[in-house]
């Protein structure tokens, strides 16, 4: 049997999430700016954006986060651990791309030797609901990278857009715990059709055409290429494309405070940042763009999938939408492979 | 851990070593560690960073950290009073490959102050209850110049002792200087250690690891046969925050000792 | 529009490969086509035969400048609109370029069109563009749309009056009328009519939703500091997480780093992926710039910035 939700259901259904978990969805902070945050009323959720500028990763991996608080106490210091999650929670409107990333950074966090508790501690508090993309731009390419507009995966309930309603699929024993949710009402026919067709539509639009499989072969032959000296030569170093990405899960971490009290922090960082790298002794083994960008390329296509056997990047297309001199990494990947023009000039193809 | 003791190792008072002791007993006997291993040493407030241990683990109860004043973390471990907190998180990372150098020649070239784990090698190799496991143990090791030698007395006392050839050398002598003045490259030629059967650990400056290499390939040492302990900046030690990598592998967790065989394979990204 | 946009794009890729076959410079950096509708991304040239992948069209956004910080050896040719030649004369008085490493081909700039606004203004995803005369058809899933190219342009270009970069080599296209579409930046209007506190509160709000990438910073040509304040940790100026304060501090101290140097290319809030309007700030503090020194950055390529020179007459009242 399958299940749907009105949207005239919407708000009573996450005003009683919100009395049972800490929600998080998409929330606009200005007009086309929205990010995943903690809602403190139904109201503030708005789930009809293509995808949030900042990933739902952050509900995991928030961009500064507390790991301990410190207060000198006599001759040593009290520590107080953040890590633990004070209420379970519910992230909703997540998009399969988004919820690819996030199993991406599994690998990451919840390492064999060691685990980020902070991270675990989180995830497994959470119950994602993910939302499918009926509208996926041209700017998604995620049906190259082993996902899909309507990719199931990783999700504890599904949502499927259908105008009027939402499809409900509940997918894990998370989500199936859902089942009696009085909001859900049984799906007509005519519902559980739409859905099909709109997935039919979405599944085809996406670019599967950008050719990932088998890049890191591909890259470990390309060493010493001049496609090094040119590919990096347009980019600004500025960033947005590392703080947006889902899939990057490079931090720093630092004391703020004084002796006495404080806390140690962790924040977002990039790879791109002429810092990053820096050593005491003032040698910087990436000194300039030129390695930087490489790390990053490199990174997503051949060290993660080394590490992995999947590459760190799951098709969404914000770097392509938000870099502010449009370098496409979809023509990057493209130069990589066999199907590339024979030349390849300064900048982009 | 607390610090128990601390004392300057160079005439620039750059270098300090510092001697701490673990709070709780349970911490001092749980702590396990290798010689190459390093520790993410922080002063609440100011920081945290990764630092080699310097002493062996055979040196029971305290560990030894020596210290180079570059930052402001650094700057506050040099300031800190005696019975002063530190925080630490440890042992990281890999070690040198002490099962492989048993029944081994094992030689070791450090220069500066990249000394610190080559110090709790050698230590550790040269107790009654290692030194019978690897055969002949030769070590190089140069300073600019005298004054910043790291742990010279003990250097003197090794210097005496028949179950090791050291040899110590500077850049430039002084008029005090008695020992030997030349780059560590040029005194490695004259050593001329034999290759055969040899391991060789090389810890130092950029510079110096570019100019020794070679001499060490004159000598016929194969690439797998030579190890290094690589510096990278780090965070979080355990492999996460994707910062130390190079290639596929991070520093902190899948090094920082690495054979030149395996750097060969991976980018010239340090 | 169109015939003239065709023109400059022609005599842009002319001078490109005069340039290069006869070695007067070693790359040119303009724009390209890029793969988006309404987006053109940079082209660097070094090959004349390649020069057909410059293009000028109503989306070439960028401050081509910024580049020169990477760029200390080559001899470079650069495509300029007014407000991006203006910030190279303001980087020359920094002394961040050798004299005759640059050759500037100037384009008398026809206004650019704000990319967002135009998206925000249809629904749906835009999949062509094409601009024809003063219009702008924008074309999508289900729909067609024609706008008006003037209801779209970005503030920063709606009160510029310095769009023919006089101080090129060369210019592609006959110098345009300097007149501009509104006198004052309108978020500026709104902003003077704010008591203090609705100001800060309007700040507050504005900055409160930066994420610290740093776009702003490294987009801006005039942002090149080998250590920025942010960055710093002796003395540690500002920490580095997302508390608000910090936010504000650093938004308010770039800024007044801009002031007097800042040309008004709008090339922050272009890049900034939060959409936090940033012009306001630099555009206020330029306009102060005029009222108090009589200075507008990169008109004169002798005149020192004001905050870095001092003048008896200079006023005092605010000492107090």
């Amino acid at each position: 049997m399958k299940l749907k939700l009105d949207k005239k259901d919407l708000k009573p259904f996450l005003q009683s999430l919100m009395d049972e978990y800490n929600l998080f969805a998409p929330a606009q902070l200005a007009e086309g700016v929205y990010v995943f945050r903690k809602i403190d009323h139904p109201d503030e959720v708005d789930l009809s954006c293509s995808n949030t500028q900042k990933p739902a990763k952050e509900v995991f991996f928030p961009q500064s986060e507390t790991m301990f608080r410190y207060e000198k106490a006599g001759k040593q210091h009290q520590v107080t651990s953040a890590e633990e999650v004070e209420r379970k929670r519910v992230i909703l409107g997540a998009r399969p791309c988004d919820i690819q990333a996030v199993s991406l950074l599994d690998e990451v966090f919840l390492g064999k030797e060691y685990t980020d508790s902070y991270y675990i501690n989180k995830r497994n508090a959470t119950t994602i609901i993910g939302m499918a993309c009926g509208q996926p731009l041209s700017t998604c390419f995620c049906s190259s990278t082993g996902g899909s507009p309507f990719l199931r995966k990783g999700s504890d309930l599904f949502f499927i857009d259908l105008g009027e309603s939402f499809l409900v699929e509940l997918l894990t024993e998370k989500g199936k715990s859902f089942q009696k949710n009085k909001f859900f009402k049984e799906a007509k026919p005519e519902e559980i059709s739409l859905a099909k067709a709109i997935e039919e539509k979405a599944v085809q639009k996406t670019d599967a055409s950008v050719p990932i499989e088998g890049i890191e072969k591909r890259l470990d032959l390309m060493g010493e290429s001049l496609f090094w000296d040119r590919v990096h030569e347009i980019c600004m170093g500025c960033r947005v494309c590392t703080y947006l990405c889902p899939t990057c899960h490079c931090f720093d971490i630092v004391d703020e405070g004084e002796h006495q009290q404080g806390q140690r922090v962790r924040n977002w960082d990039s790879c791109l940042s002429p810092l990053y790298s820096l050593e005491t002794s003032g040698h910087n083994p990436r000194p300039s763009c030129r390695e930087r960008t490489r790390q990053r390329l490199m990174h997503k296509f051949s060290y993660f999938p080394t590490n992995f056997n999947k590459v760190a990047c799951v098709g969404c297309g914000r770097c392509i939408l938000y870099c502010p001199v449009h370098f496409d990494i979809r023509k990057a990947i493209l130069w990589t492979s066999s199907k590339r023009p024979k030349e390849f000039d300064g900048g982009m193809i | 851990m607390v610090l128990k003791k601390a004392y300057v190792e160079t005439t620039d008072r750059m270098l300090r070593t510092l001697e701490l002791s673990f709070i709780n007993e349970e911490d001092a006997k749980a702590f396990r560690f290798i010689p190459g291993q390093f520790c993410e040493l922080s002063v609440l407030g100011k920081g945290e960073a990764p630092f080699g241990i310097a002493s062996s683990p055979t040196e029971n109860g305290s560990l030894k950290f020596t210290i180079n004043k570059a930052g402001v973390l650094t700057t506050a471990l040099h300031h800190l009073e005696e019975g002063s907190e530190v925080g630490i998180r440890g042992p990281l990372g890999n070690a040198y490959p002490i099962d492989l150098f048993k029944g081994k020649n094992v030689l070791v070239i450090g220069g500066g102050f990249a000394f610190t784990t080559l110090r709790s090698l050698i230590v550790y190799l040269l107790h009654p209850e290692n030194r019978n496991k690897v055969k002949d143990i030769t070590v190089i090791y140069g300073a600019r110049m005298p004054g910043l030698l790291l742990y010279k007395e003990e250097l003197a006392e090794w210097e005496k002792r028949k179950d090791l050839k050291l040899v110590v050398t500077v850049d430039w002598g002084d008029k005090d200087w008695k020992g030997k003045v030349g780059l560590v490259p040029n005194v490695l030629e004259e050593v001329g250690p034999a290759s055969e059967n040899t391991y060789a650990v090389i810890c130092g400056p950029p510079i110096m690891i570019k100019f020794t290499f070679p001499k060490l390939m004159t000598l016929q040492f194969p690439n797998e046969r030579i190890y290094t302990s690589l510096e990278k900046r780090m965070k979080c030690g355990i492999g996460k925050c994707g910062r130390c990598n190079i290639g596929h592998l991070y520093v902190c967790k899948d090094g920082p000792v690495f054979s030149y065989a395996q750097l060969e394979k991976l980018p010239k990204d340090y | 529009m169109e015939e003239r946009l065709k023109v400059i794009q022609d005599r842009i890729r002319e001078k490109a490969k005069e340039l290069l076959s006869n070695k007067t410079v070693d790359l040119i950096i303009g724009f390209g086509e890029g793969s988006l509708p309404l987006r053109t991304t940079i082209r660097f040239i070094r090959n004349p035969g390649k020069v057909d992948r410059l293009i000028w069209n109503s989306f070439c956004e960028n401050n081509l400048s910024t580049y020169l910080h990477k760029l200390s050896q080559s001899k470079v040719g650069l495509v300029v609109k007014g407000c991006d030649a203006r910030s190279i004369i303001a980087l020359s008085l920094e002394k961040r370029f050798k004299p005759n490493q640059l050759f500037l081909i100037g384009v008398p700039c026809q206004r650019m069109v704000d990319r967002r606004k135009v998206s925000k203004a249809v629904q749906g995803e835009i999949l062509q563009a094409v601009e024809e005369g003063d219009q702008l058809i924008v074309e999508g899933e289900g729909f067609k749309k024609v706008l008006n190219r003037n209801d779209f342009l970005y503030p920063s270009c709606q009160v510029c009056v310095h769009r023919t970069p006089i101080q090129a080599n060369v210019l592609v296209g006959d110098p345009v009328e300097e007149s501009p579409l509104i006198k004052t930046h309108p978020e500026i209007i709104e902003f003077e009519k704010k008591s203090p506190e609705e100001r800060w509160r309007f700040f507050e709000k504005e900055t409160s939703r930066c994420i610290r990438c740093y776009a702003c910073r490294e987009v801006c040509p005039m942002c090149y500091c080998a250590e920025c304040f942010v960055d710093s940790s002796n003395p540690k100026w500002t920490e580095k997480g997302l508390s608000p304060s910090d936010l504000e501090f650093y938004h308010i101290v770039r800024a007044y780093h801009q002031t007097g140097r800042c040309s008004g290319c709008g090339a922050c809030e272009r890049a900034c992926p939060m959409d936090i309007p940033l012009t306001y700030l630099t555009q206020k503090l330029n306009q102060d710039v005029k009222e108090l020194f009589n200075f507008e950055t990169g008109i004169d390529a002798e005149a020192p910035p004001p905050l870095s020179t001092y003048e008896t007459e200079d006023k005092q009242e605010f000492i107090k």
